[in-house]
């Protein structure tokens, strides 16, 4: 199997991570971030093709798992702000 | 459609006017003929000086990142140091402090401060 092209992976990388910004949740947006980035680095040293191959078959699905499941929490959207948000948005006011 | 009218009848409205006081209207007007126009396209973009400092100053934020190399013309891998999910993870940001979507075959070439800046200074979206 080819494996694919270096813009390809890119891309994925790209997409979890656009994917990871629409959680409304802090944790679980963070989380994601995280977690596809760690995968990446986790898997940066791979050479054989076929194993490639098969790690990009698995982003793909979680991109399509994440994808769906921001639509589903975005329905069970948090109520309050974690304290995480509150405190950027603290320290901003406190600096202008 | 007789009864469309009857509804349309009976939920009429009386015209109200609102009474501004005179000399307040005048300034409410004025400040809006002369400074701002609402609904006008993009008129206040974005200066190449403003454009270069955020852009420095989103780079040198990022965490691996020595932000005493950071300069205008500063390559992201072969200057800073950081690897190709480096590269994307800055452009991303980037989109976010300029609330801007960059295609990905721009992203794709985007890969020093000197491009970024002359990309989002030349786009006519980037606030």
């Amino acid at each position: 199997m080819a494996s694919p092209a270096r813009t390809e992976l890119l891309g994925l990388y790209r997409s979890l991570l656009r994917t990871a910004r629409e959680f409304c949740d802090y944790n679980v947006r963070e989380y994601v971030k995280r977690r596809t980035s760690d995968g990446f680095r986790q898997n940066r040293n791979l050479t054989d093709p076929d194993l490639i191959a098969s790690v990009y078959r698995e982003g793909k699905n979680q991109l399509a798992v994440a994808k769906r499941q921001a639509l589903v929490y975005s329905i069970y959207a948090p109520k309050v702000k974690s304290i995480m948000e509150l405190d950027a948005a603290i320290t901003t006011n406190t600096t202008n | 459609m007789a009864l469309r009218t009857a509804i349309l009848r009976h939920i009429r409205v009386p015209v109200q006017t609102l009474t501004l006081t005179g000399p307040k209207q005048h300034e409410q007007w004025s400040v809006c003929g002369s400074s701002l126009r609402f609904m006008s396209s993009h008129d206040d973009h974005l200066t190449k000086e403003e454009v270069i400092d955020r852009v420095l100053s989103v780079v040198k934020c990022f965490p691996k990142v020595d932000p005493s190399q950071v300069t205008p013309d500063v390559h992201f891998q072969k200057d800073l140091g950081l690897d190709s999910l480096d590269n994307v993870e800055i452009v991303m940001a980037l989109e976010e402090e300029f609330k801007l979507e960059i295609p990905d075959k721009e992203a794709d070439k985007i890969d020093s401060c000197n491009l970024a800046i002359e990309y989002i200074s030349h786009h006519p979206m980037a606030s």
